[in-house]
């Protein structure tokens, strides 16, 4: 399926798409909290989209607009690809786990929770992935802060077009 | 540990001894990222420094006498670390190879990496670099083998006991590659 088909067939067959968008060739489909898990069953189910692999799932720090939560399928028969992303309040982000329909997102939620504390509601074992045990805090949020950068700044340049030639 | 720890051999002995000791390093190879390919660049034909009786790719750390960390130690892996030395006998030298193991590398800012292995275990030789080239850890090797021919066992222990439980980190002035060391006759010489 083309990148548009799938999104026109998942706001079909779903009716969960609350918009679409195109890039690179791959189609992002934003879909509500509560649908997430349906959503990622019927990508896994239905014979027209065959999603067999899903590739990852991570999350976005959008600052004031919460978190994105991005999972990203590929269909292996079909050789389409498909990112579907939902938002999440800044605070207590939760969403419903999907380790009962792909039993290999475990890990990527648990990283998505040690990282960006996101609560996968449901988890089996949301324990810490790689970080040390003692780690407190999460790191990718926009708002961790980087104690070395805070006691002393970069001094080096940010950008290559600041470089005087 | 038998004679060496107690008696200061006299020198004729001690010289072989100490000839022995340096041309049979058995190395610990703590790859970790980046760097660990260079090390093992520095082991293979070209480089080679199986030449200078550096023999890589111990079957253990209880067999080894050298450890090179190459490469990024994040705060996970420190432990593993710590475990590997205290497992490797004395004598044992430990080899600092690259930025990321120096100090943190291109990683100074980072929440999970250690910025310095040196925090976790003592350090011999630093190998400065991203990543330092094969002649770097040659010159290391030297300047190692230069330090543990003109060394006396007897003090070696003597210093390794008083550090225990901890090691204190500067008991023995650490050696840099490239700062100046192998000209520098009172590093060499002291
Ligand atoms: S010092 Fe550079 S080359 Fe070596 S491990 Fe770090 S980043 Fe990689």
């Amino acid at each position: 399926m083309t990148p548009d088909e799938i999104a026109a067939h998942l706001t079909e067959a779903t009716g969960a798409a609350e918009r679409s968008d195109v890039a690179h060739g791959e189609v992002s489909v934003w879909v509500p909290n509560d649908k997430w898990v349906e959503v990622a069953t019927h990508l896994r189910d239905c014979g027209r989209c065959h999603f067999d692999l899903p590739t990852f799932l991570t999350a976005v720090d959008l600052e004031e607009q919460g978190f994105e939560v991005v999972l990203h399928m590929y269909s292996v028969r079909r050789q389409h690809h498909v990112n579907v992303k939902t938002q999440l309040a800044r605070d207590e982000p939760r969403l419903p786990t999907l380790s009962g329909v792909w039993n290999g997102l475990n890990w990527c939620e648990r990283e998505t929770w040690e990282l960006f504390g996101i609560d996968f509601t449901g988890h089996p074992n949301q324990v810490k992935l790689l970080l040390p045990v003692e780690f407190e805090g999460f790191p990718l949020r926009k708002d961790f802060l980087l104690m070395t950068r805070e006691a002393k700044e970069w001094p080096g340049l940010k950008e290559p077009a600041e470089v005087e030639h | 540990m038998g004679l060496t720890d107690k008696v200061n051999f006299p020198q004729p002995a001690k010289f072989i001894l100490n000839w022995g000791r340096k041309y049979s390093l058995w190395v610990m190879n703590f790859g970790l990222a980046c760097c660990a390919i260079e090390l093992i660049a520095a082991s293979t034909s070209r480089h080679d420094f199986i030449r200078l009786g550096v023999i890589p790719v111990a079957h253990g750390p209880r067999q080894a006498d050298m450890l090179v960390v190459a490469g990024t130690l994040t705060d996970k892996m420190a432990p593993a670390l710590k475990r590997v030395y205290e497992q490797i006998p004395e004598p044992k030298y430990v080899i600092s190879f690259g930025s990321c193991s120096n100090c943190g590398g291109p990683f100074w800012d980072s929440y999970s990496v250690t910025k310095g292995v040196d925090q976790i275990v003592p350090v011999d030789v630093y190998v400065p670099g991203c990543p330092p080239r094969p002649e770097a850890l040659l010159e290391g090797i030297l300047l190692l083998q230069d330090r543990i021919g003109k060394e006396s066992l007897k003090e070696h222990y003597q210093r390794r006991e008083a550090e225990e439980p901890e090691p204190a980190f500067t008991s023995t002035v650490p050696i840099v590659v490239g700062g100046g060391s192998i000209s520098d006759t009172s590093i060499r010489d002291e």
